[in-house]
């Protein structure tokens, strides 16, 4: 399928899903990233923190009354959990084009999947604006990793693939979004988490499903986010 | 001389001057003869100092106001729900969706969801210190709602400038389609929560209540219209994102009624702030059905802390 690549930059080189050149350019920002101390990634993804709970419980907010205005720029604690969020959405571009060198798609599922992926990089786009210099413009490598055979086999286990992903993303930014104090970061996210929300079902019924508990993710995936962190 | 003599000629004097007198007189008498008709006396006059004119309550908006709003919103959801079920028009076949079936079990599901909603939302604003909101939205109920269920099932009343219209020609396929507008606009009022709301632990909540509607929203629309993942983007092979429930009328027939946009499961890439718009019931007589936008609280819909339950 074929996919126009606009954008300039790492982003550009993950986005380009029709080439190798994706995946190489990112294990090569991956590797950059290694190199440069993955300072802007404060999430431990998966991997050893694979027994994290499905959410981090949010701070009580019995203290939380005040009549203080949230703050509407990222603050520098919000910076660290945007960019990781943005690495997210990266990573899952680049996943999803590993996807999409799957042969077997349905015209419908491609369009569905291809709809999906460039979400994606629209998020993950959005993120970079609103972060500016300090945004990682690079995917995860663990979570890349750590995914990447369940999105490069049979379209059925792709589509599983895709779906428990979605709902990872959710409950990240469900994590992120409770501990976000700005309101422009928060919105951001928001908007996108909901969307990600719907991606779950639509993959679940383009798989087939019929359950209202699977189609409705009655259990939501593991968070990204290590509890308390 | 000849006027010398008539200066003294008194009938000259009276029809010039006695007449106007007599006029004035006259006038005067029926004036005062009305005045004497009114036999009561009136209200006396008061002395004293009078109350202040009343002053509208401020009307603040903070955690608490917004929170229990939402839980109204959620609870005229529920009670929505309850009232289709009740009538049982899901079970009923719809004669513009055939391949529908019976979501009475789906939208039991998406009730119960509503009704814990509501309970996560007044126990924030509990917390916020506000009081628990236990009844329905009263501006979604008043200006929405209520006016759908009537349109629906009852029609609507001839004017004077409009005849009478009918009840729906099909309820099951505009109750549906209620369904997915309510779940749309749940989900985008507990995203429009996030900015407004002051503390992370709240929008952390209204967002874990609003990814559940916006699933919500997603699966009824892949129900009314299996297939329909995405709109407007390349060559879809769902169905027309144009596509309507409605044909064109015939030559001399009534006019066409109001085409009903079919749901996508997936309408933008971002989750969306816009309204959601119903349009169903009967066409009056120029075919025009009921159009209905839900939108997230605003300003007229907020439950005030001077609001109370009806």
């Amino acid at each position: 399928m074929e996919i126009e690549v606009t954008e300039s930059g790492a982003l550009a080189a993950i986005s380009d899903g029709g080439q190798h050149v994706g995946r190489r350019a990112a294990v090569r920002v991956g590797a950059g990233v290694a190199l440069g101390g993955a300072a802007l990634s404060l999430l431990p993804f998966l991997s050893g923190h694979a027994a994290a709970s499905a959410t981090t419980e949010p701070a009580s907010t019995a203290e939380a009354t005040t009549t203080t205005a949230p703050p509407q720029r990222p603050t520098a604690d919000d910076v660290a959990l945007l960019s990781a969020a943005q690495q997210v959405e990266a990573t899952a571009v680049a996943l999803y084009n590993e996807a999409l060198e799957v042969t077997g798609w349905s015209d419908q599922q491609a369009l569905v999947v291809t709809f999906i992926r460039d979400a994606h990089l629209a998020y993950a786009q959005s993120l970079s604006g609103l972060l500016g210099r300090e945004a990682p413009n690079s995917i995860s490598q663990e979570l890349f990793d750590a995914r990447r055979d369940g999105f490069s086999g049979k379209v059925d286990a792709v589509l599983a693939s895709a779906e428990a992903l979605e709902s990872t993303a959710v409950a990240t930014h469900g994590d992120v979004i409770a501990k976000l104090l700005g309101t422009d970061g928060a919105s951001l996210i928001a908007s996108i988490q909901m969307n990600e929300a719907r991606y779950c079902t639509v993959l679940a019924d383009l798989a087939g499903e019929t359950d209202p508990a699977v189609l409705l993710v009655d259990e939501e995936a593991a968070s990204l986010m290590a509890k308390g962190e | 001389m000849m006027n010398d003599i008539a200066l003294h000629d008194h009938t000259q004097q009276l029809d010039r001057r006695g007449l106007f007198r007599l006029g004035g007189l006259t006038a005067g008498a029926l004036a005062i003869a009305a005045c004497s008709n009114n036999t009561e006396a009136g209200t006396v006059g008061r002395v004293g100092q009078g109350g202040t004119t009343p002053s509208l309550e401020d009307p603040i908006v903070n955690d608490g106001v917004l929170l229990r709003t939402m839980a109204g919103v959620s609870t005229s959801i529920a009670n929505a729900y309850e009232h289709i079920l009740d009538g049982g028009f899901l079970a009923k076949a719809s004669e513009t969706m055939p391949d529908l079936g019976d979501q009475t079990e789906l939208v039991t599901i998406f009730r119960e969801h509503h009704i814990a909603a509501a309970e996560s939302f007044n126990a924030l604003a509990v917390e916020a210190g506000e009081k628990a909101w236990t009844c329905g939205n009263t501006r979604l109920d008043s200006a929405a709602i209520d006016p759908i269920f009537t349109r629906v099932e009852v029609g609507a009343p001839a004017t004077d400038n409009s005849k009478e219209v009918g009840p729906s020609d099909d309820p099951t396929r505009d109750y549906i389609n209620l369904v997915h507008s309510l779940e749309s606009m749940s989900a985008s009022s507990c995203q429009a929560m996030v900015p407004m709301l002051s503390q992370a632990a709240m929008r952390f909540t209204s967002m874990q209540i609003g990814v559940r509607s916006a699933r919500q929203s997603a699966l009824i629309a892949l129900r009314i219209l299996p297939g329909a993942y995405v709109a407007g983007v390349g060559e879809s092979v769902t169905p027309d994102a144009n596509a309507t429930t409605t044909t064109i009328a015939a030559d001399g027939a009534p006019p066409a009624a109001t085409p009903i946009p079919l749901p996508v499961a997936l309408p933008a890439r971002f989750g969306l702030l816009s309204p959601s718009t119903f349009i169903g019931g009967a066409g009056d007589e120029n075919g025009v059905r009921l159009k209905v936008n839900f939108e997230t609280p605003s300003l007229n819909s907020l439950s005030y802390p001077f609001y109370t339950c009806p």
